[in-house]
Parts: structure tokens; sequence; C-alpha cells
């Protein structure tokens, strides 16, 4: 067992405890901030995985972008509102049922991994000429899904204070 | 060298993890965690299964549009739940049921 | 043979039509209404001629209207063309026509013009209904409506008490028949699976019969004015007059008559024998109530009672087609009885100056009228000869055809109903002859100084066809011989001659009899007979007394019997109930709770579907996918 092996199942209990941690947390703050140490492990995973670039873009956009917006999310409705998030838990035998179910359903036809082939530990330039070249066009709509994104954002927030 | 078979048991755990969080949690916003969550599950599957193909990137690509998917939909969500929360001044899903109506 | 659906059609739904573009107009277009109306009475009037032309003797002819099945019962709104249905469809929409005719100058200026003709229409259209449907189930919707719509007419000058009451009472007791009508059809119904009159005949007898024959025997009591449901007819005489001619002669009390000609067959000897019984009482009762009323409608209804006895007593002894030809020949004369006395009681109101009043339908206040009223003497005369059976008149030949019928058979109850019927005509003579006496011969009395306008040609021309219609040519050629052109395949019965003989000698020695008895004008009559034997009193007694008397037994057995069972029973379920409750509290309570919260339950579980929980939504959305994912994996 290596280093790198260790590494790997730290990060590995590292995710599924805080995400383990997200379900049983009742505090919607804390509940972001396992998400970010989710995230985080995830994002070493990837490292771990040869798949830098899309490490590096998890810390960005996830760890730096979606975290900040959530957490903005939760001040701005708990400011609006007054008075303290609502927290708890519904549902809880349907959703355990549904969950429990799913996962040893998908469990069940893991197969146990071939070794993998010609790795290639540095491929943020090749990734970035597949991008242009292969896959040009969902580039091309997925900067104009993120703009509609945000210009729809922006719409939708945009009268929440009435008019004086 | 990374087990493939237990990445895509973390990729299925986190899935399942989002999904009861979606399912059980109370908060809106929580629920956004969930689907956030569902969201990262399925990019570990992705990476996973792109260690069996090495030299070609696609499981790498979609995991970059997942990420920009996630971000689009990160932002219209809480745009929505804003709004929503200022129209019921509740984000609790409970007490949003027009749809049954 | 190809169904002449038009033309049945058009004599059917031309009433109808009438009814309903007369209801369309407003209340103040009077000549409208009354030109639409007559233009669709024509109408049906030709269509139904044009049909008892070209159809008659034709065998009967069913046109299938299929009208809706349940389950395997199919229910048919079929029409049945007969030598029967045809002729009485065309004397029911001419004397129709005529009485509409009539009606534009007797109702003149009445306030409810637009009501009354379109109640017309829709009374002839409901009798025309009876008359051509072969289902018994159709038949007693329209016999309903027959009903309904005599209680509209008889009611028609709502503002007077009488009438009203006249018009309930004529419904009420149509309503005590028709529930043992009604009663005859769910037996019928049972016995043989079907409604259908054509099918009835054609299948087997059964067991049923009597009682399903009795039961609709009732009804026809009740429409027919029948011995102990008649008493609704005199009364009915607060109508206008043209309905009272209408209702006699053609439509309602038709009715009855016709269906037991239809349904004859299967009719019970024993049965038949009732039915003769009650056609002979009700004769005879008529006819001495006839003979004792001062009100001159009142005459003519008890003689229709009298008369339709008589058809009821010849069809219970078995002389249906003969009974068929009295109906057909009593329709023509005794409307034209009836719009005669209608021409006198109009002319006599208008002339009747404020100051003087006095009842106009009196015959102690009539007298001498012969001179005012010159045709209407003739026609009057007319009808009455007929009614009485003279010879060279049309009620002499279907009289005679009922007692020929009769005389061929020996047994008693024949002979006994020949000498009730010639007792009865006997008695027909004696109060026709008193009634015309009284009215157009003698010294004028009350009526001496009115100054009479000449009657108008609309109320002329009817009561003057109808005279025609009431001599002997309706029937045959030969005044002496009723197998005319109705009774052609009529049964050769032995030469009645000497009955003919017979039955003259016994008209004229009753006219002689009765020129003796009422040429000095003895008004003097017995309260029983003017009363009709005080039917109605002893009705309304006989209900008091029941009621009375069930009430009083009913209150000893109340304080006595029930009071003190009851306060034992009352100990005995307070001992119970302290048992029970304590059951009640554990098993019962427990059952009930369980079973309420089993069902909360499951109405929670049920209602979470679709509670418009997203989440849910989400759950069952997953749900659904992992048991599709095992059930497509395997």
């Amino acid at each position: 067992m290596t280093g790198i092996d260790i590494l790997f199942y730290i990060l590995m209990g590292l995710a599924a405890g805080a995400a383990l941690a997200i379900l049983f947390s009742k505090n919607v703050f804390k509940s972001a901030l396992y998400l970010l140490v989710t995230l985080l492990a995830l994002a070493g995973l990837y490292v771990l995985g040869y798949a830098e670039f899309v490490a590096v873009a998890q810390i960005l956009v996830y760890a730096g972008g979606i975290l900040v917006i959530i957490l903005f999310g939760i001040m701005l409705t708990s400011k609006i509102s007054g008075h303290a998030l609502a927290v708890g838990h519904r549902h809880i035998a349907s959703g355990a049922a549904v969950g429990l179910g799913l996962f040893f359903l998908l469990a069940r036809y893991v197969k146990p991994s071939s070794d993998p082939n010609n790795l290639v530990p540095e491929n943020t330039g090749d990734i970035g000429l597949t991008l242009f070249s292969e896959y040009s066009l969902p580039f091309e709509i997925a900067g104009l899904l993120l703009l509609i994104a945000l210009v729809g954002a922006a719409v939708v927030t945009a009268h929440l204070k009435p008019k004086a | 060298m990374l087990r493939t078979d237990l990445l895509v048991y973390l990729g299925a755990f986190l899935f399942c993890t989002g999904l009861t969080i979606a399912i059980i949690k109370r908060n809106v916003i929580m629920v956004l965690l969930g689907i956030e969550l569902m969201l990262n599950g399925s990019n570990v599957n992705l990476i996973a299964f792109n260690q069996q193909h090495g030299e070609a990137l696609h499981g790498h690509i979609f995991a970059l549009f997942v990420i920009i998917v996630a971000v689009s939909e990160a932002a219209i969500g809480l745009a929505i739940i804003l709004r929503v929360y200022r129209y019921y001044q509740s984000s609790v899903p409970d007490q949003i049921s027009d749809l049954k109506d | 043979m190809q169904p002449p659906s038009p033309l049945v059609i058009l004599a059917l739904l031309a009433p109808l039509a009438s009814f309903a573009t007369t209801s369309l107009f407003s209340r103040g277009r009077q000549k409208l209404i009354a030109g639409a109306s007559l233009f669709f009475m024509s109408a049906g009037c030709l269509g139904a001629s044009a049909l008892l032309w070209l159809y008659w003797d034709r065998g009967p002819i069913l046109i299938n209207i299929h009208w809706f099945a349940t389950g395997r019962n199919t229910f048919d709104a079929s029409l049945a063309l007969s030598n029967q249905s045809l002729v009485m469809l065309a004397v029911v929409s001419f004397i129709s026509l005529l009485v509409h005719i009539f009606s534009l100058e007797y109702m003149a200026g009445d306030a409810g013009w637009k009501r009354y003709f379109s109640m017309l229409g829709f009374f002839t259209f409901a009798m025309q209904g009876i008359v051509l449907s072969d289902s018994l189930l159709v038949l007693f919707v329209f016999w309903e409506l027959v009903g309904f719509s005599s209680y509209m007419l008889i009611g028609h000058w709502s503002s007077r008490p009488e009438a009203g009451r006249a018009a309930m009472k004529a419904f009420i007791m149509n309503r005590i028949g028709d529930a043992g009508f009604l009663v005859g059809l769910m037996i019928l119904w049972t016995a043989y699976g079907t409604f259908s009159v054509s099918g009835i005949l054609s299948l087997p007898d059964t067991a049923w019969q009597t009682a399903a024959s009795l039961c609709i025997f009732c009804g026809v009591m009740g429409k027919s004015a029948q011995f102990p449901l008649f008493t609704w007819l005199p009364d009915a005489m607060e109508g206008p007059t043209p309905v009272s001619a209408l209702i006699h002669a053609a439509t309602m009390v038709a009715a009855g008559v016709y269906l037991l000609v239809r349904l004859f067959p299967i009719f019970t000897a024993n049965a038949l024998l009732v039915v003769a019984f009650t056609g002979m009482i009700t004769t005879v009762l008529g006819a001495l109530a006839a003979l004792s009323q001062y009100d001159i409608k009142k005459i003519l209804a008890y003689s229709t009672v009298s008369q339709l006895g008589l058809m009821i007593l010849a069809i219970g002894m078995g002389v249906v087609d003969a009974a068929l030809l009295h109906l057909l020949v009593h329709a023509f004369f005794k409307a034209c009885l009836f719009l005669s006395a209608g021409v006198i009681i109009h002319s006599l109101h208008q002339a009747q100056p404020a100051h003087l009043h006095f009842d106009v339908q009196d015959i102690r206040n009539m007298g001498g009228l012969k001179t005012q009223f010159p045709l209407v003497f003739i026609t009057f005369l007319v009808g009455g000869a007929s009614l009485s059976g003279i010879p060279f008149f049309s009620g002499f030949l279907s009289k005679e055809a009922i007692l020929t019928a009769l005389f061929v058979h020996t047994d008693i109850t024949s002979w006994m109903m020949l000498a009730v019927i010639l007792a009865v005509s006997f008695l027909t003579v004696l109060y026709t002859f008193r009634m015309t006496w009284s009215v157009f011969f003698g010294k004028a009395r009350a009526v001496q100084s009115l100054q009479v306008s000449p009657t108008a040609w609309s109320m002329r021309a009817p009561v003057t066809i109808l005279a025609a219609c009431s001599l002997w040519l309706m029937v045959s050629w030969n005044p002496f011989d009723f197998k005319g052109w109705m009774l052609r395949h009529h049964e050769p019965s032995p030469s009645s001659l000497p009955l003919t003989l017979f039955s003259i000698l016994w008209v004229l020695a009753a006219l002689l009899t009765a020129w003796l008895l009422f040429r000095k004008e003895n008004f003097n009559t017995n309260s029983v007979l003017r009363n009709a034997f005080f039917a109605d009193k002893v009705y309304g007694w006989l209900l008091q007394k029941t009621i009375k008397g069930t009430s009083t037994a009913v209150t000893f057995l109340d304080r006595r019997v029930i009071d003190g069972g009851l306060h034992g029973i009352a100990y005995v379920q307070v001992i119970c109930s302290h048992i029970v409750a304590g059951v009640d509290h554990v098993i019962i309570d427990g059952a009930v709770k369980g079973i309420a919260t089993l069902a909360r339950l499951t109405g929670r579980i049920t209602r979470s579907f679709q509670g418009g929980n997203i989440q849910l939504y989400i759950f069952w959305a997953v749900f659904a996918i992992i048991i599709f994912i095992i059930s497509s994996i395997k």
C-alpha cells in the first residue's frame, strides 16, 4: 500500500463522510460547508485520477462559485424572513428506502476493475485541443447556456424589491 | 493505481445520498445541495470510467459540461428560490404546494 | 308492405306541432294562434283520413321503432296500425278538428285562449299516441299525458274553485285507476317479458293473466269512468263545453274502452265477468242518475257514463266489434249533443242581461227554445234520437249489433245482460226525451225575454256535420242492417228480424211512456238519483269512517299494548345497554377506531401521491425508476 493509496482512501472517506454529514445535519450553513469538504475531496480524487483540469475546474467553479452563491442564498433567505431557517427532515422512510434501494441496485452491477490503460499524466493541453476542435459546438452552446442563466437569474431576481 | 470500482461505489453513494437529501430535507436550499451532490456523484463516475480509456478524454469533457450545467442550475435555482421565498415567505417545500391544485 | 311512415307521423305529430307552435306565439296573437292550431289539426285530420282510406282492411301493420335497451331487455316504441286504430285515429282527429272550430266562437275573448288551444292540441296528441302505440309502456306514458291535459282543460277556468276541484278530482280518480294499470303492467312484464301488445297477444297464456287483466281494467275504470271511479266525469262538466265534448266523445273516456278492445284477448273468462258486471252497474247507475239531473251538461255526462258502461258490458260479454262500433257512433252523436248544448249555453250566456242572473245550464230555466235555435233544435234532436236508439239513426244500429250478438247466446248471464241493456235503453229514451222536451218544447220560462243573436258559422258548421254523421249512413246503407263497412267481417249471426222489430217497438213504447211522463214538465226528481246514489258522499263517509275506526283502534293499541310493551322493553334495554356499552367500548370502538385509523392511513398514503409536494414527486419518480430497472434488467 503506497502513500497514494492511503491518500485515496482518506479522500474517499472524507467525501463519503461529508456527504453523510450533509444528510444528517440540521444546519443549513454547516451543510454548505460539508458540501465544500466533499467537493474538495472529490477534487483531490480527480487529481489522483489524472484529471487535473477537472479538479481545478471543480475547485474554481464549485468551491469558488457555486458554494458562494449558495451561502449568499442562505443568508439572503434568512435575512428576508427574519426568523431561523426551517430545517429538519420529512418523508424519512421513503427517502431512505429510495436511497438505499437505488444504492444497492447500483452497487450490484459494479464489476471489479481491470487495469487502466495508457493513462496520460498531463492532459490539460489535450483537453483544450479537444474542447476547441471536437467539442467546439457544445462548448459554444455551453457558453450560451451560461449567458442565458446569467440573464435569467438577473431577470428572475430583478423585481425582488417592491417598487417604491 | 486507483481502483475504479471503488470510485464507482463512491459515485453511486454520493448520488444516492444526494437523492435522499433532496427528498427528506425541509429546506429548499438543502434540496439544492442534494442536487449538487448528485451531480458530483455522476462526475465521479465519469472520471472513473475515463480511466479505462486513457487517451480519449470524453469523460473529462463530459464532467466539465456537467460542471457548467451545475453552475447554471445553481444560479437559476437560487434565483428561483429567492423569488419563491419572497412570494410565499417560506423556503419550506411542504408549504409550497400550489401544484396540488 | 312498406310502412306508411310519413302519413302516420303526420297524423300523430300534427297535434303536437299545434301544441308547440301555439305555445310559441305571444298571448295577444289570438288569430295567429287559432290559425296555426286549425292548420295543424286539419293536416292531422287529413293524414288520418288518408291512412284510413289507404290502409283499411290491409291487416295489422307494425312500424318497429327501437327505443332503448338495458342489458338483454329491449324496449320498443313501435306503432301499430290496424283497422281499430285507423278508425279511432280518424274519428279522434276529425272530432278534435270540429271542436277546435267550435271553440273559435265559444272561447272568443277568453283570457286563457292560448293555453286553451295549445292544451287542446296536446290532448289530441296524447290520445293519438294511445291509439297508435304498440308498446304498453309508451301507451301508459300517453295515458298519463291524457290525464294531465284533461286536468289542464277541465280546470281551464282556474279562477272558479269548482273548476279546480273538479280538475283535481278527475286527476286523482284517474290516478287511483292508473295505480292498478301500473301494477298490471308490472305483472305483464314479469309474465311475458315484453310490453308490446302484439308480442303479448302472440305469446301463450300464463297463470297471472286474470290478475294482470283485472289490474289493467282498474286503469280502464278510472279513464272510462266505470262504477267505483265514475264520479269525476259529471264534475268534469266544469270545464268549457267543447272540452266536455272532446273528453266524452273521442279522447279521454274512449281511451279506456279502446284499451280494453286492444287487450281483449288477454282477458280471462273470470276477468271478463268482472268487466261485464262493472259495466252493468255503471250503465244502470248512469241512466238512473241522468234521469234526474237539472243541469243539461250533467244529464249528458251521466248519459255518457251510462253509454260507456254499455260498451264495457258488451266487451265483458265478448262483443268487442259491436262495442267498438258503439264507441265510434257514440263519439259522433255525443259530440253533436254536447256542442249543441254548448251553442245554447253560449248564446244564452251572451244574451243574458247583467241584472237578470240565472243558471243558463239549468233545464228548468229553458223551454220553448225551438223557435230561437231552429238549427240547434234539429241537430239536438238528431243526436238525441241517435242516443235513444231510434231507427234511421246510427245509435240504433250499434245497439242492434250488441243486442244481436248477445241474443245468439243462450246462457243465463247473456239473457240477464240483454234485459239490462233493454232496460237501460228504455231509461235512455226517457231521459233524452225529458231533456229535449224541457229545453225545446213547452213554454219559455226564464229565457223567454232574451234576445238571442244569430249563431256564428263556426258553431253551426260543426254541429251540422256531427248531426249528419249521426245518421244511419255512417254505419251502413241499409238503415236496419248494422253490418256496414265496419262489421263486414263479423261472424254471421241468425236473422235478427224479430229482434229488430222488438227493439223498434220497445223504443216506441219508451217514447210513449216518456211523453206521458214528462209532457207536464214535472221537475220533481229523487235526490238519491240526482246525486247518483250519493256515491261521492258514500266514498267520503266510508273514508272518514274507516279512518276514524282505524285511528281509534290504533289509539287503543298504542295506549295499552305498545306503551306497556315499550316500558318493559325500555327496562330490558337499559340493562342490555350497560352490557352493550362495555362491549361497545372495547370491541366495537376498538374495531371502529382501528378501521378509521386504517382508512386514515390508506387515505394519507393515497393522498401523498398527489400532495403537491415536489419532493414526494421526486420520490415516486425514483421509486418508479427503481422498479423499472429491476424489472427490465432481469
